[in-house]
């Protein structure tokens, strides 16, 4: 193998794990806010992608017009499902909220398997440039080079809504504390129901710049379960940790799949957040909880 | 626990006794009556594959229950850990000749080993981190099967079991099948049932309660959560090597994540913590996907529009909605209405 397969190989890794990092996100927004890892991540984003499909493909909207449409989907969606079955789960056990996850995860899959599965192997419209981008010498498919920086900008407005503005700052006090929060008079509820929508966007986005790379299909949902070690590795509390994370996570499975073969590369993901549980459980950037008597 | 009018223990053994009267004794000699004359009833006959099956998931949830219900440790890699003893099982039978009454325990030890390897992170984590721990198992199992051991396995392809035999008898006949099944069954669900009163089982309740509390008060925890993985995956690999045995061929697809979640899902509709809850549980579901299973064509049939899809969407819709109301109305699942319905039948005609 020579130098330049090698920093292809992290390139790609890199963009791809920005892709887990952007999904990642998703479960850290929500995580923060509201104590709740939401497993049907994967779910969001395969529907996502599939509503974007449905604007873009089969009604031929024009982008601008489908891409507002998808992101008004999606906050909707995430609206509709704190309203149920979220709102009744407060204050519920860690396994009641992981399996209403996961329930809501089933459910999202049967209803996209119904109104989506006829259509075979959807394809999104070209909205990204795809000419290659010669970088250190080496080309690369112009895909993973936009998508990267979309992602990146996208991180970047997160990051900064939580740091600067009133929704930010809401969502910052209620997972601190969400007693305190209440009493200082900020809506838990809505603040929630943000923190759904904004991860049900974030999932959307992801789901779209890969399923321009890759086609859209219901294999999507397997990139929300690769990103839960992103977000693990990245700590469940940091946004930035959920980038790096994600590219961490990218970059080994990709070297994986270049030098071990591509068996193992599935699993890499998997394998590392195992390790990370052993060594360092709460994440590179996570906050270690401390119990007290 | 209640009792009817003018029974009292007057020895401690005879108070903490799980079945305490006359009529319970009669209740459950009807009961084992009744299950050993299931196959021969003209009605249920056909159905007994269905029976079995059920037997072998109630095996499987009775272990998920010890781990996750008595011990708190959330596990979402159950049907992997099941995964390791049908696999185990079928390949000491088929590679090395070893009868199914040997091989049956040995899955059970190696699903138990297994998952010994992934609850150990519970020495340092717990709660969320655990279950993805326990998710990561299930990828990590699934890919050895696939790839590293596809020699012994068969990889993609289904790897084919013999069968079991004693002495000349070669079991293969459905009925033969069940009465392995059913004593098992029932077998294992005493034990499930008589381990959360012992010693053992009461420090899962502790731990699981408040696992700080119960480290202070002396207990080892680290030693009885790997303890109940250890229990919780025996089970796994017991149901696991029936399944691989009964069925004659398994494949990966048999243990996917999709019914690592059924499993919580049968736990959580049942009720956590309690041996009769998996039972509810297990069959509330099973009657479930074969009710779902028979009216999928009656909708595809009725509207031609959905009919290709209705099969594979409409089981994932109603699990994942039941899950939910169950999660929201009932939390504390069939059990619990159970527990209500026997008091309310003792105290009749003044039930309030």
């Amino acid at each position: 193998m020579t130098l330049e397969t090698l920093i292809q190989l992290i390139i790609t890794g890199i963009s791809m794990g920005s892709i887990y990092g952007l999904v990642a996100l998703g479960f850290v927004v929500i995580y923060k806010a509201t104590g709740v890892f939401n497993l049907a991540q994967g779910e969001f984003l395969m529907v996502g992608t599939y509503v974007a499909w449905t604007f873009l493909s089969l009604f031929k909207l024009p982008v601008w017009l489908g891409i507002v449409l998808t992101i008004a989907v999606m906050i909707a969606l995430g609206f509709g499902l704190e309203r149920f079955p979220l709102r009744p789960m407060i204050g519920q056990s860690i396994l009641s909220l992981i399996m209403v996850t996961i329930a809501l995860g089933a459910v999202l899959m049967g209803v996209a398997t119904l109104f989506w599965s006829p259509y075979y192997a959807p394809v999104l419209p070209r909205i990204l440039p795809e000419q290659d981008v010669v970088l250190f010498g080496v080309k690369y498919p112009g895909l993973l080079i936009w998508g990267f920086l979309i992602v990146l900008i996208l991180t970047a407005i997160f990051g900064l809504m939580f740091r600067y503005t009133r929704i930010g700052l809401n969502m910052r006090a209620v997972a601190e504390s969400q007693h305190v929060a209440q009493s200082m008079g900020i809506r838990v509820t809505r603040v929630t129901a943000q923190s759904w929508a904004v991860a049900a966007v974030t999932a959307a986005a992801g789901g779209i710049i890969l399923g321009l790379m890759r086609g859209v299909d219901f294999a999507l949902v397997n990139l929300g379960i690769k990103a839960i070690p992103a977000a693990l590795v990245g700590g469940l509390e940091s946004i930035p940790g959920a980038l790096i994370g994600g590219i961490l996570i990218g970059v080994i499975e990709s070297l994986t799949g270049g030098y071990l073969g591509q068996g193992l590369k599935d699993i890499t993901p998997f394998v590392i957040m195992m390790i990370v549980l052993f060594i360092k459980p709460y994440g590179i950037f996570g906050l270690e909880r401390i119990e007290r008597v | 626990m209640g009792l009817p009018c003018g029974v009292f223990s007057n020895q401690y053994g005879k108070d903490i006794a799980v079945i305490r009267t006359r009529q319970q004794w009669m209740m459950l000699a009807g009961l084992f009556v009744v299950l050993c004359a299931l196959p021969f009833i003209p009605l249920i006959k056909g159905g007994i594959y269905f029976v079995s099956a059920l037997c072998i998931t109630i095996i499987a949830v009775q272990g998920l229950n010890i781990i996750t219900g008595y011990c708190g440790l959330i596990s979402l890699g159950h049907a992997a850990f099941m995964a390791v003893g049908a696999y185990t099982s079928g390949i000491l039978a088929k590679q090395l000749g070893l009868p199914f009454w040997i091989c049956l325990p040995l899955a059970g030890i190696s699903a138990g080993a297994v998952g010994i390897i992934f609850g150990l992170p519970s020495v340092r984590v717990k709660g969320f981190y655990l279950a993805l721990s326990t998710l990561a198992a299930q990828f990590i199992i699934t890919y050895i099967i696939y790839t590293p051991a596809s020699t012994l396995t068969g990889g993609i392809i289904a790897m084919p079991v013999p069968l079991a035999r004693l002495g000349n008898i070669v079991f293969n006949t459905e009925t033969e099948w069940y009465f392995i099944i059913m004593p098992m069954t029932v077998l294992m669900t005493f034990f499930a049932k008589n381990l959360a009163r012992t010693n053992t089982g009461r420090v899962f309740v502790a731990v699981r309660d408040n696992d700080l509390a119960a480290e202070v008060m002396g207990t080892n925890i680290f030693r009885y959560k790997i303890l109940a993985f250890f229990i919780g995956c025996f089970y796994a690999g017991i149901a696991g090597s029936l399944w691989a045995h009964y069925q004659g061929a398994i494949s990966v697809d048999d243990f996917t994540l999709r019914n690592s979640i059924w499993y919580v899902g049968m736990l959580i509709v049942g009720g956590m913590g309690s041996a009769v809850g998996v039972i509810f549980g297990a069959t509330f579901i099973r009657i479930l996907e074969l009710i779902t299973n028979i009216a999928a064509p009656v909708i595809a049939h009725a509207i031609p529009l959905i009919s290709f899809q209705i099969g594979a969407s409409l089981t994932q819709i109603v699990f994942g909605l039941v899950l939910i109301v169950f999660l929201v109305l009932e939390p504390r699942g069939l059990a619990h209405g159970w527990e209500i319905f026997k008091s309310s039948y003792r105290l009749w005609p003044f039930s309030y």
